[in-house]
């Protein structure tokens, strides 16, 4: 099925109603850490986050390390249980009970960063792709291995060639592409990528972003794309997240947020990117944030420390305000 | 200000060949690599993993660990420093002309010591008999580091910190030269751009780096000039203005085409497959199997051409005789 009419028609500024594959409210997850003498301290790592996927679209949550991103797909695939909120998953909510975690498990995969680490190195090819298949009783066993060999197909490596290798036989880019087709083996309807290609070699990332796009193209998968690299995110993303520390601070569409970014945080971090350009050479490197102060952060807005327009009026908590078209951003200045 | 009693640096690199063993096989990591850095000029050495930018790295320090250079010339200031004997090298030219910033060096902070006290140990070794309280203190504010910092042990720093820390170890006996290898990798977006911003300011201040990394945008920032490297060869040298600009090398160009831009320009190039390697290299163009240019005369060595302002390895550009 194709989805990326929809998309389009947001583009137009049509608003179409395109149905959400996941809902995100309000979700909250807090860690407590002892600290030296009995100090406990509570970590933020997730903070009244809401958001939502649309089917067939990609979402990419942007921030630093630190800011809860992978938290976020962990609580999504239950792996850990949310102190409050709700996550809605294809019309279903997700909680503690075995039947809606068998469904967020099937209809939902992960990525991983690591393609090194997140693969078995005892297994062969084509046991690691069969393995979601086995687990979630999928097909005949006669008819799994023609899926598995789809899946194979599917992300571009020879079934072939490659069924019957180890892992050690293949490349960063291959390993890559045998966890993505383990990720779509069971036909999910939404797959979580974690940083995909970060720890990929350049000549390699563009192959696997590529590949991505089409999956979605051909399957209509939906996609949160996790990551830190915000010229990536432009290549798949649809629509973008930016979070720092726990919180939302920005949302829209993703050139709209990127050519034009209405919070601090998100033009520090366009600000950081350096692109191969000669005239960088000579050029003045300029990042728009301060050092850090000794504040709590949890005060108030919480790029506070860090941001050069800071007032008196962030001592306040900002909210998510919608400020245009499918735009929301947490700040009480106008930075442009 | 700290930088201004840098001397101008020249640094020559010809036919060098560095070697590891490898289940009772050479390989040759870096294979007949040449190339020369001016007075003051930084050079970006780019490529993928496993291309041999590191160990070159490791070869100028002479601290390849389990590898030897078979052949070819270092020359730091027209003398040779692979002819010195260990203990000249060490005492004249180790850290004192020549430091290196190593891969992940973070990690390698000693986490019982305070900083200030790995500071010392790099004076006391190296023999200092200055002022050494004002050298390091000197060396903590060329990099950013507030002196509060000094007394604190690695495990309060925050990574950015202890980047900052070590580039400043690095800094101490104040080289000419100082070899970043993937000095910002492992940070998050924001640190790295703060510590090439510093790195910058320390450029402008004189210093010479020699910067590794495989992120074509960050040697933009800092290198006047640029080696491509490609399965243990350089393929491509220039300046970095002709390199970015009017790429030749096929690699290059799809290097320079492979990552996506925050603009969303979407003409981007994918290269099919895998460097070759290196226990076996094919006779010929290394890059062959991946060349969208590729064509029969390729399987023999390509012949080196000169540029405007380097030398590209490519049959593409042969000099017509």
């Amino acid at each position: 099925m194709f989805f990326s009419h929809s998309f389009l028609d947001i583009l137009d500024g049509q608003v179409t109603e395109v149905e959400e594959i996941l809902s995100i409210r309000n979700l909250k997850k807090y860690f407590t850490k002892d600290g030296f003498m009995r100090q406990k301290e509570t970590i933020r790592a997730v903070d009244d986050v809401s958001l939502s996927v649309k089917r067939g679209q990609t979402l990419v949550l942007a921030g630093e390390s630190g800011s809860g991103k992978t938290t976020m797909a962990r609580l999504i695939l239950g792996a850990i249980e949310p102190d409050s909120g709700k996550i809605i998953f294809d019309n279903t909510e997700i909680n503690a009970d075995t039947p809606s975690l068998k469904k967020i498990r099937k209809e939902c995969q992960m990525i991983h960063q690591d393609p090194y680490a997140s693969i078995d190195p005892r297994m062969k090819v084509f046991d690691i792709v069969r393995e979601p298949l086995d687990i979630h009783s999928i097909g005949k066993p006669s008819e799994r291995k023609e899926i598995v060999y789809d899946s194979l197909r599917d992300v571009k490596l020879d079934p072939d060639e490659v069924a019957s290798k180890y892992p050690h036989m293949l490349s960063g880019g291959q390993r890559q592409r045998v966890v993505i087709a383990r990720s779509i083996a069971t036909k999910p309807k939404m797959v979580i990528a974690d940083e995909p290609v970060s720890m990929l070699d350049v000549s390699v990332r563009v192959g696997i972003l590529e590949l991505i796009k089409e999956l979605q193209d051909k399957h209509g998968i939906s996609f949160l794309y996790i990551t830190h690299d915000l010229s990536t995110a432009r290549y798949v993303g649809h629509v973008i997240s930016i979070l720092y520390l726990g919180k939302i601070v920005e949302v829209g569409n993703i050139g709209d947020v990127l050519l034009q970014p209405k919070h601090p945080y998100t033009q520090a971090l366009i600000d950081s990117i350096s692109e191969p350009n000669p005239s960088n050479l000579h050029g003045e490197k300029k990042i728009r944030i301060n050092n850090p102060l000794d504040i709590d952060v949890y005060q108030g807005c919480r790029f506070r420390a860090r941001c050069p327009y800071a007032i008196e009026k962030c001592k306040q908590e900002p909210s998510l305000e919608q400020v245009g078209n499918q735009r929301s951003v947490a700040c009480f200045v106008e930075i442009n | 200000m700290y930088f201004i009693h840098y001397l101008v640096v020249t640094l020559f690199v010809r036919d060098l060949i560095v070697q590891y063993e490898s289940g009772g096989k050479a390989v040759n990591a870096v294979d007949g690599l040449s190339f020369s850095l001016e007075d003051n000029e930084s050079i970006g050495i780019v490529g993928e993993s496993a291309c041999g930018k590191s160990t070159l790295g490791l070869a100028i320090v002479r601290s390849v660990p389990g590898g030897r250079v078979v052949s070819g010339d270092i020359r730091l200031d027209n003398r040779s420093i692979l002819n010195m004997s260990e203990e000249e090298f060490a005492s004249n030219i180790r850290w004192k002309k020549i430091a290196m910033v190593f891969q992940g060096a973070m990690n390698s902070l000693d986490p019982v010591f305070s900083i200030k006290q790995q500071f010392e140990e790099i004076l006391q070794v190296h023999g200092y008999c200055g002022d050494s309280a004002k050298t390091i203190n000197d060396a903590a504010n060329s990099v950013g580091l507030p002196v509060s910092v000094l007394d604190k042990f690695p495990h309060e720093l925050s990574g950015g910190m202890k980047q900052r820390a070590v580039i400043a170890i690095a800094l101490l006996l104040r080289p000419k030269l100082v070899i970043a290898d993937e000095p910002t990798t492992a940070l998050d977006v924001l640190v790295q751009a703060q510590i090439i911003s510093m790195l910058k300011k320390l450029k402008k201040e004189g210093m010479s780096l020699v910067l590794i990394s495989h992120d074509l945008g960050i040697i933009s920032e800092i290198s006047d000039k640029v080696a491509i490297m490609y399965a243990g060869k350089i393929v491509e040298f220039g300046s970095m203005r002709e390199v970015y600009s009017d790429p030749k090398h096929p690699y290059t160009q799809a290097l320079l085409k492979s990552t996506p831009k925050i603009n969303g320009e979407s003409d981007l190039i994918s290269l099919k497959g895998n460097p070759p390697s290196l226990a076996s290299p094919p006779a010929g163009c290394r890059f062959y199997d991946r060349c969208p240019k590729a064509k029969e005369r390729c399987k023999a060595e390509p012949p080196v051409t000169k540029t405007s302002t380097g030398h590209v390895s490519c049959w593409l550009y042969e000099e017509s005789k």
